[in-house]
C-alpha cells in the first residue's frame, strides 16, 4: 500500500515574524533576517535571525507556559497556524493525526536556566518542571495537548535534517495507511549563552552575515524559528475539499558514514538521485533547489558538486538558491520552514533568491538567484538538508493538478 | 505571617484568588494536583530557604496542613 501524500497546511515562525506570511514576504522580496543580537560577554557571535519579541502571556495560559520551553513555544505557534491554514476546524478533525516534531539542540534555554541556578545560587533547588520542559518530545507533546491530538505523537533529531527525518516519517505513515494527516516539521532556539559560546568555538558561524556560494563566505549565521506542514492522503484531502499547496512526492536519506562535520559529496549526491527515483521524478524535471546552502567553505562546495554529479547537463538550467541567507540556519527547523519556503516557491511560481550574494566562489558555478527574487513557473522542487554526522535527507515535491 | 506565605505562593502558582485559599481549603479544590503541588512546594522552598523532605508530602491535604509542615521544619 502505497498512498499518495499532499500538503494541505503550512506554518513558520522566524526572524521575519509570527506568521506564514511574515515568513513568505521576507523570502520572497530578498530580505534579509539576519541582525545584530544583543552584546554579551566574551561572545564573538554578534548577528543571529532571532524571533521578533512577542508577550508569551498573550499566547500561552498560565497553566501551560512553565511547561514550555521556548522551542516547545515556537512548535506550537507554528503547528497551530498549519492547522488552521489547512482549515481543520473541529475538535474531531486532527484527534487521530500524527505529530512528528524534529529538533536539534534540545531544551537549552532550560538547561541553562538550571545550570546556572545550579552553578551560582546558594541554595540550588531546580524546579521541578524542568524535567518535562526539557524534554527533547515536549515540542511534539505541546502541539499534541494544545491541538487534541491523540495519534501517533513524538520527536526525531537529526541535527540539521532533523525537520526532513520527521517530514519523511510522517509521509511513510500516510503511505501507509497508518493516519491520514500528519503536522510534521520541526523547531529550534539556539540563542542561550552557552549553545552561542559552543558555536563559537567551532569557528562556522560568519561574523558577518551569511553568503551562500561567495567567494567571501565566512560561515553560516545562526536563526531561530520552527516550520510545521499538515500532510494529508490525497484522497483525505480531496473528500473534505482542502486546498491543497504540492504533493510531496517523493524522500530519500543516506549517511556519509565518515567524518563527524565534512559533508561527503557521494553520500549526498546518492540522497539526492534516491529523492528523484523515490519521487518517479527525472533530473530534468526539477526546475528549483532549495539548498542546504549553509555559506560554510564545505558545504557550498561540496552542495555544488553534488549537484553537478546528480543533475550532469542540467545543473546549469537548475535555479538553487539558499534561503538561510534570510532567515538564518535554524537547525532542527530549517529543513521544515526551507520545504514550506520551497512549496510557497512552487504554489506561487516565485524563486526566493539567495541573499549577500556578492561573487560566485570558486567551484560555485551554478545559477544561485543572486539577491532578487525570480518569477518562474515551479512544477518539481527538490530541498536538501545535510546535517552534522553526515546524515542526509532529500525531499521533492511537485505541483499538483 | 507563615499563611500569608503559603497563600500568597499558592495564588502565584495556580492563578487563583486569595479569598479563595483558606487554612481549611483542600488543595485538590484548587486545582492543585501532583506536579502543581510539586511547584508549589518549590516555591515555597525558595521563598523560606527551607528544605521540605518528602515523607511530609503525603499527609499534606489542605492549605494548613502545610502551614504546619513549615511550621515543623523551620523550627
Amino acid at each position: 500500500m502505497s498512498r499518495r501524500v499532499v500538503i494541505t497546511g503550512l506554518g513558520v515562525v522566524s526572524g521575519f515574524g509570527l506568521t506564514t506570511d511574515d515568513f513568505w514576504q521576507g523570502i520572497s522580496h530578498g530580505r534579509c533576517a539576519i541582525k545584530p543580537l544583543p552584546q554579551q560577554d566574551n561572545l564573538k557571535i554578534s548577528l543571529g535571525a532571532t524571533l521578533p519579541e512577542y508577550d508569551e502571556n498573550e499566547l500561552f495560559s498560565t497553566e501551560e507556559l512553565p511547561l514550555l520551553d521556548r522551542f516547545s513555544q515556537l512548535s506550537i505557534l507554528a503547528a497551530e497556524q498549519a492547522a488552521t491554514d489547512a482549515e481543520f476546524v473541529s475538535d474531531e478533525a486532527l484527534q487521530d493525526a500524527a505529530v512528528i516534531i524534529g529538533n536539534a539542540a534540545g531544551s537549552k534555554n532550560t538547561d541553562e536556566e538550571v545550570y546556572k541556578k545550579i552553578h551560582t545560587s546558594k541554595n540550588p533547588r531546580v524546579h521541578p518542571l524542568a524535567i518535562p520542559k526539557g524534554m527533547h518530545s515536549a515540542v511534539a507533546s505541546s502541539v499534541s495537548s494544545r491541538l487534541g491530538i491523540h495519534g501517533p505523537v513524538f520527536s526525531v533529531s537529526s541535527a540539521c535534517a532533523s525537520g526532513a527525518h520527521a517530514i519523511i516519517q510522517g509521509c511513510m505513515m500516510i503511505q501507509q495507511g497508518l493516519v491520514d494527516i500528519a503536522l510534521v516539521g520541526g523547531t529550534d532556539a539556539p540563542f542561550p549563552y552557552v549553545l552561542l559560546k559552543a558555536w563559537e568555538a567551532m569557528r562556522v558561524v560568519s561574523d558577518e552575515v551569511c553568503r551562500p556560494f561567495s567567494k567571501d563566505r565566512k560561515g553560516m549565521s545562526l536563526g531561530e524559528g520552527a516550520g510545521i506542514l499538515v500532510l494529508e492522503s490525497e484522497e483525505h484531502a480531496n473528500r473534505r475539499g482542502a486546498r491543497i499547496y504540492a504533493e510531496l512526492a517523493g524522500y530519500s536519506m543516506s549517511s556519509d558514514a565518515g567524518h563527524i562535520t565534512r559533508p561527503d559529496v557521494d553520500s549526498i549526491a546518492k540522497a539526492m538521485r534516491g529523492a528523484l527515483q523515490n519521487a518517479s521524478v527525472t533530473a530534468e524535471d526539477v526546475d528549483y533547489v532549495n539548498a542546504h546552502g549553509t555559506g560554510t567553505l564545505a558545504n557550498d562546495l561540496a552542495e555544488t558538486q553534488a549537484l553537478h554529479q546528480v543533475f550532469a547537463e542540467h545543473a546549469e538550467d537548475i535555479a538553487v538558491s539558499s534561503t538561510k541567507s534570510m532567515h538564518g540556519h535554524t537547525l532542527g527547523a530549517s529543513s521544515a520552514m526551507e520545504l514550506v519556503g520551497t512549496v510557497l516557491a512552487l504554489h506561487h511560481n516565485i524563486i526566493p533568491p539567495t541573499v549577500n550574494f556578492t561573487e560566485a566562489g570558486e567551484g560555485c558555478d551554478l545559477d544561485y538567484v543572486a539577491n532578487e527574487p525570480r518569477q518562474q513557473q515551479v512544477e518539481v522542487a527538490m530541498s536538501n538538508s545535510f546535517a552534522f554526522g553526515g546524515l542526509n535527507a532529500v525531499l521533492v515535491v511537485k505541483s499538483y493538478p | 505571617m507563615i499563611l500569608e506565605n503559603v497563600v500568597e505562593v499558592i495564588v502565584k502558582t495556580v492563578h487563583c484568588r486569595a479569598e479563595d485559599v483558606l487554612p481549611d481549603t483542600e488543595l485538590r479544590s484548587l486545582g492543585i494536583d501532583s506536579l502543581k503541588a510539586l511547584t508549589v512546594l518549590f516555591e515555597l522552598e525558595e521563598a523560606f530557604d527551607i528544605e521540605i523532605p518528602n515523607d511530609l508530602i503525603p499527609s499534606i491535604v489542605t492549605v494548613n496542613d502545610i502551614v504546619v509542615r513549615l511550621e515543623g521544619v523551620q523550627h
